[in-house]
């Protein structure tokens, strides 16, 4: 049975007479968690901006359950959830209004305008907040006043309320203390160990740094100069592989 | 030699330099029948008039100046916040159109303000006739432009990847825009709201100046015959009702998470809007254009307006408007910097407010008292009436400034000029300058109330053209305004960028 959620048929993406992502073919399975390897400006992000569709590739074609991406609609769109680096957060809007957005595809325009009235429910952005380990002080605060690792956690909890079939992640740890980053990561993963159905497909992929989070992943990707180096198991994942990317 | 650097603070005094031809003619211009008027005006500002006849009076032209300011603010502000987010880049981005919509709207919304309220006023008054429903529509055309350029100006400055993030969510559009806009439109209310209110009432008088009706009526009336007692009641109390929003606003705060608030002005907001199309309609069905006989007429009615002439209007027009800037940039550093001691700064204060309640056109027609018309008495009084605004801002900004900079200069053994210039006003002149680059865009329309009273520039043309009904010489002049208006935003906008 073909089981892949997502996938990228020779994809290439050029940025003014740059070459950032060079003809990637990449299919991701239901139930796999990947980790996604790199240096900085190897095209990690790009690639994820691919796959959740907010940058169009010059050459090539995304396909989300076996369908062009192209001929979506914006709920099936919505199947897909990232959680950004600079995490894209609306700095005048509280910490729960900003989790709650996380509903808006869902939702009709009535439940924004309430949101921004601050009269709608907040009652599943609290559940993944706390879940995030997110202090109910801070629910009411504005982005602008949250530290770091507050408002990491604001993006994370945003992204899980979705709870959509795939979750991208680029470089969710960052501003996060070691405790809160096992948490976290846990979090994360768990989603598509518990969830994973044949109806309801999860994944996720996730850009990271720090090879010591490895352990919880089954697949490695490594990624150099907008080029695909390895995609294996982590079980086979060698010093070798590492030394091509970095 | 070291080559002549300049910076920003030496910009700032540049501009004064036009007081030099403009100070020759008004010395060669002066005739002094006139002085004991001006001095009868200015003695009457510590005696108005009051007595029980007067107050009523006041209190009927001060509501009819509210009424219609009023309206015409409400009315303008919330039409200008939805031509502002039809003008903003983020509008196009969310519903996929093409940009080239987007520069249509812009072009239009820049021509509407390009013309003065006067100015539309003025040829409303010319179709329609004396009505009180002029007063609003005058404001509110130019000012639904004006409100829309500062709000989408705030929409802009939303941060591409919120945009970027939301639309990931992939949430119906609507919901996403609103979810993007809404905190920048608050803030925007809140921020300029009251001073939209001060321009609004500003302009209602200056429109009944021309007849509109309001307390502008009664000022020009007592000014028309010399009752400077009875003008400066009108004056003082004028000035009552634009500080006294401003000190009842400060009292309350807006909590934007307040239920009943947010919901009082969600219906304001649509009650409004409801209202204004009703009444627009029933303006156009139940009036008819007595005056202006057809759109034909335009093509029809011959111009005896000589292309010579008309392009030394237009030389009047923009030298007015340069030398007007000049005054209205420099004149206030210079001013404050001399005389930087704590009276001096009360004296000035109060007359910097004086010059913003007094109309330009009173201000013009009390110097002509000892002065012949001409380009630089009309030069002088925007100058003066803007250099009122601009040391408001100046005031404020230093005011608010870290003062340690200025401390330790004259701790050093500095003067206290050169402190306050080196150590305040140089880390203020950056910010100061762009601001009096956007307010010379409003400088260039205001050329039009001194021009008609002052008989100088397009603006009196204007006022020829319209008595005579010569609709063809005034499709031209205010063409060649709108260009020139336009002309100078550009530049004044290549400036503020640059600036900012």
């Amino acid at each position: 049975m073909n089981n892949t959620v997502l996938e990228l048929e020779n994809i290439s993406y050029k940025y003014k007479n740059d070459l950032i992502l060079n003809k990637i073919n990449l299919k991701i399975n239901s139930g796999e968690k990947i980790a996604l390897l790199g240096k900085s400006g190897s095209g990690k992000t790009t690639l994820i901006s691919v796959l959740n569709g907010t940058i169009k590739p010059t050459q090539g074609e995304v396909k989300l359950f076996n369908e062009s991406f192209k001929e979506l609609d914006r709920r099936q769109k919505s199947k897909i959830t990232t959680i950004w680096q600079d995490l894209r957060l609306i700095e005048d809007l509280s910490a729960e209004q900003n989790v709650n957005c996380g509903l808006l595809a869902e939702n009709n325009f009535y439940f924004a305008f309430k949101n921004l009235l601050n009269i709608s429910s907040f009652k599943k952005a609290h559940k993944y907040m706390k879940l995030c380990r997110l202090h109910n002080s801070i629910y009411d605060k504005k982005i602008r006043k949250l530290s770091g690792g507050q408002k990491q956690r604001v993006a994370i909890a945003r992204s899980l309320i979705q709870e959509s079939n795939i979750l991208l992640a680029d470089e969710p740890f960052n501003n996060l203390d070691p405790k809160l980053i096992t948490t976290i990561k846990n979090l994360l993963l768990e989603n598509v160990d518990k969830n994973n159905t044949k109806k309801s497909p999860k994944t996720a992929l996730v850009a990271l740094h720090r090879l010591d989070l490895l352990n919880d992943f089954d697949k490695v990707i490594g990624i150099r100069d907008g080029k695909i180096f390895f995609n294996i198991k982590r079980n086979n994942l060698k010093k070798i592989h590492l030394e091509k990317i970095y | 030699m070291n080559k002549l650097k300049l910076n920003y603070t030496s910009l700032s005094f540049l501009p004064i330099l036009v007081c030099i031809p403009l100070g020759y003619q008004l010395i060669n211009n002066i005739h002094f029948g006139g002085f004991k008027l001006f001095q009868e005006f200015l003695i009457s500002a510590f005696n108005p008039k009051i007595d029980n006849e007067i107050i009523i009076t006041v209190i009927k032209r001060l509501n009819e100046t509210i009424l219609i300011g009023f309206f015409s603010w409400l009315v303008s502000i919330i039409f200008g916040a939805i031509f502002g987010i039809i003008s903003s880049n983020i509008f196009y981005k969310i519903f996929n159109i093409p940009n080239f919509f987007y520069r249509i709207i812009r072009f239009f919304l820049t021509i509407i303000r390009s013309i003065h309220e006067v100015v539309w006023g003025i040829i409303l008054m010319q179709i329609y006739g004396i009505n009180f429903s002029i007063g609003i529509i005058a404001i509110c055309i130019p000012y639904i432009a004006v409100n829309s350029k500062v709000f989408a100006e705030q929409l802009e400055t939303i941060d591409y990847k919120s945009f970027e993030s939301i639309n990931q969510i992939n949430a119906p559009k609507f919901s996403s825009l609103l979810t993007l806009i809404w905190n920048p439109i608050i803030k925007t209310f809140k921020n300029f709201g009251l001073y939209r209110l001060e321009c609004s009432i500003r302009s209602t008088v200056i429109l009944g100046l021309f007849g509109i009706g309001g307390i502008g009526s009664s000022i020009f009336l007592s000014f028309q015959t010399l009752n400077f007692r009875e003008l400066w009641t009108y004056l003082w109390s004028l000035a009552i009702l634009i500080i006294l929003p401003g000190l009842i606003l400060k009292k309350i705060k807006f909590n934007t998470t307040n239920k009943i608030l947010s919901i009082f002005f969600i219906a304001v907001f649509f009650i409004t809007i409801l209202f204004s199309f009703s009444y627009f309609l029933y303006f156009i069905f139940n009036n008819n254009f007595e005056n202006f006989n057809s759109v034909s007429s335009l093509f029809k009615s011959s111009s005896d307006l000589g292309l010579f002439d008309f392009l030394k209007l237009i030389l009047e027009t923009i030298i007015l408007s340069l030398l007007s800037t000049g005054i209205a940039i420099s004149l206030p550093p210079l001013v404050i910097g001399i005389f930087n001691n704590n009276s001096s700064k009360i004296f000035i204060k109060i007359f910097a407010f004086l010059l913003r309640l007094i109309p330009t056109p009173v201000i013009l027609l009390t110097l002509l008292t000892f002065n012949n018309p001409s380009l630089s008495l009309a030069a002088l009084t925007l100058g003066l009436h803007n250099a009122g605004i601009t040391s408001k801002l100046l005031f404020t900004n230093i005011d608010s400034q870290d003062k340690r900079n200025y401390i330790a200069m004259k701790s050093l053994g500095i003067s206290k000029k050169t402190s306050w210039l080196l150590g305040l006003f140089s880390q203020q002149a950056k910010s100061y300058l762009a601001y009096c680059a956007y307010r010379s865009d409003i400088i260039i329309r205001e050329t039009a109330i001194v021009g008609i009273i002052g008989s100088i520039g397009l603006g009196w043309q204007l006022r020829e053209s319209l008595s005579s009904f010569a609709w063809q010489e005034v499709t031209i002049v205010l063409i060649a305004y709108s260009s020139i208006a336009i002309v100078g935003e550009l530049i004044n906008g290549k400036i503020k960028n640059s600036l900012t």
